[in-house]
């Protein structure tokens, strides 16, 4: 365990030193990655943890994105207040939308969250402080090195959360929930507590993300800031790398980045479909991610695929 | 007479979003996989018939029959070798192929047809009735009327034939089915396929009524998705119900609110009515 946690560490340092390297393309790269890892941890909180599909997560990084812009743009304020203001409303809409939103259950808390981005999207483009339809633009700042060491920072924060989560008496609470939530509430869970934190905490972290990259790229529209494919890219992800896990869905996120990128770069209009065949295949041959995909591997060699089918066919 | 206007522009287009979330309550309430990729077979339905129509010069309507057949082949193709794989797999990942597969056969569409806009415009698709000062548009009245049979020819095969007993059996218990003899893996297939032909033809209709792109299948999903939530997933005419006021509450927020505000207002209602239902709602869940 020790030498894990040192293990980590030391990637941790030799990604902060990579804007030593001086390549501009590299670094912004970089920035991406880590802002779409944090939101995949973020997402893990809720839909990995406590194992409610959350489609409401762009909602809480429009909001991260608005606060910040608006707090920059039209009140004057410096960044970091911003920061402060969008997680405050992410938390608070958190909470507000949590409580009777949780209540739901499978594909129908998915629904009512999807609904969220859509309705927040419309009344942030009808208020005049939001910029209506035109969006805002931030004051310009060119420093990537600072804009990607705070995104390492979060994506460091978001996952020490996590590896918190996953040995606290909390994070039992959420995968009981996720597992049997009526069983789970008969043992005791205050399940309402739990989930509503969980949310709260996943929209803590998104939000601080979207702040961060609306900074960066001094420009934010409605559209854009409350994106539902950026929730199903996070979904994505984090069901990639292994959803309930630690580092799964950053590892997942760090490789599904870079071989978009890769794909986007060699053949720019085929790399959505093949990330989309990506995805089909990786639901049928690696149904619980990569985490999974490891550990089958070690015991099963190639057997594991054919179990997985096996497993979830008809 | 400008609100009879709305009221009767809502019906119309109100009957054939109720036609497109047939197909994806079909799937969703037999199958239990909520299809992320449905609006994508509407797209596709679209340039079927668009292809029929400008390649083969076919009248729009006579080629539905012949889109809903190919959607139904890509459906149960897609359900007998793929779907049927994960079936049992968690709900989450059911929504993520399908999503996977949204992606995929969008992209298909932008490169076979590239993006741009294509209408039906059949030679009467100018032509229109007034009737008490209200003007009704022929092609979009035509829609509807199809829109219409469609469901009704959905539900009598449902209750009245051999096919739709097993479907409605094996929606409500799939191990009692099995035992009177059904084979799920084919029943699950042709039931995508239902599906999958229903909104082709809805895709049909709605590139008379509107225009086809490879992009449109998004918010398709998400208005099919809120239709099925408010109609139900037991009965066709709750749909068909559940796509009227659908399209009735757009056509007036359209007016009177801002034309921005039509998908939030779907959306508002929804999450209100699974708020304020939930009993009704977590039934089928």
């Amino acid at each position: 365990m020790k030498g894990r946690v040192a293990l980590l560490g030391l990637c941790a340092v030799l990604l902060a030193l990579l804007p030593l390297t001086g390549d501009d393309v590299l670094i912004q790269y970089g920035i991406d990655a880590l802002l779409f890892a944090t939101l995949a941890q973020a997402w893990n909180i809720i839909g990995g943890f406590a194992g409610y599909a959350s489609f409401g997560n762009s909602s809480f990084y429009g909001l991260g994105t608005y606060g910040t812009a608006i707090a920059m743009a039209q009140l004057h304020l410096p960044f970091w207040v911003g920061l402060c203001l969008g997680a405050f409303l992410a938390v608070v809409c958190a909470v507000l939308i949590g409580l009777p939103i949780l209540r739901l259950r499978g594909h129908y808390f998915a629904i009512a969250t999807l609904g969220l981005s859509a309705t927040l999207s419309a009344i942030i483009a009808n208020l005049d402080i939001s910029g209506r339809n035109i969006g805002l633009i931030l004051p310009l700042t060119r420093n990537d090195t600072m804009f990607y060491e705070l995104a390492l920072v979060l994506l460091v924060a978001a996952t020490g959360t996590v590896a918190w989560i996953a040995r606290s008496r909390f994070g039992m609470g959420l995968i009981a929930i996720r597992e049997n939530e009526d069983a789970a509430q008969v043992m005791g869970v205050n399940t309402t507590l739990y989930k509503v934190t969980a949310l709260v905490l996943s929209a803590f972290f998104t939000a601080l993300a979207g702040g961060i990259h609306a900074y960066w790229i001094t420009f934010i529209d409605p559209a854009s800031a409350f994106d539902l494919t950026l929730n199903v890219r996070m979904v994505i992800m984090a069901m990639f790398g292994g959803p309930g896990t630690v580092l799964g869905p950053v590892i997942g996120s760090f490789i599904l980045t870079f071989v978009y990128q890769l794909l986007a770069s060699s053949i720019s209009t085929a790399a959505a479909l093949l990330f989309g065949i990506v995805i089909v295949l990786a639901v049928i041959f690696m149904p619980r991610g990569l985490w999974d995909l490891a550990g089958g591997l070690r015991r099963l060699g190639p057997r594991y695929f054919l179990q997985n089918i096996r497993a979830h066919r008809l | 007479m400008l609100f009879a206007q709305i009221l009767v522009n809502g019906v119309m287009l109100g009957g054939l979003y109720g036609l497109m979330a047939l197909g994806m309550a079909l799937v969703w309430g037999v199958l239990n996989i909520v299809n992320l990729a449905h609006g994508a077979f509407v797209m596709l339905g679209g340039y079927c018939v668009y292809f029929l129509f400008t390649g083969l010069h076919l009248d729009p309507f006579a080629a539905l029959p012949i889109a809903m057949v190919v959607m139904f082949v890509v459906g149960y193709l897609l359900q007998r070798y793929l779907l049927n794989l994960i079936i049992r797999s968690s709900h989450l990942n059911t929504l993520l192929i399908t999503f996977g597969l949204d992606v995929v056969l969008t992209y298909l569409a932008q490169l076979a047809f590239s993006a741009d806009f294509r209408a039906i415009n059949p030679t009467y698709a100018g032509s229109n009735v007034t009737l008490l000062g209200v003007t009704i548009p022929l092609v979009r009245f035509g829609a509807f009327l199809t829109a219409l049979v469609l469901a009704a020819a959905l539900w009598v095969m449902l209750e009245r034939t051999r096919l739709g007993h097993s479907i409605r059996a094996t929606s409500q218990n799939l191990i009692a089915a099995r035992l009177y003899g059904v084979d799920p893996a084919q029943l699950y297939a042709v039931t995508f396929g239902l599906g999958a032909a229903l909104a082709g033809a809805a895709g049909g209709l709605y590139g008379m009524v509107s225009q086809v792109t490879p992009y449109i299948g998004a918010t398709l999903t998400a208005k099919s998705f809120v239709i099925t939530i408010m109609g139900g997933l037991d009965n066709p005419f709750g749909i068909i119900l559940g796509g009227l006021f659908i399209g009735i509450a757009e056509a007036l927020a359209a007016i009177y609110i801002g034309p921005t505000f039509t998908d939030a207002i779907s959306f508002g209602l929804l999450v209100l009515i699974l708020v304020a239902r939930p009993a009704r709602s977590l039934r089928g869940a």
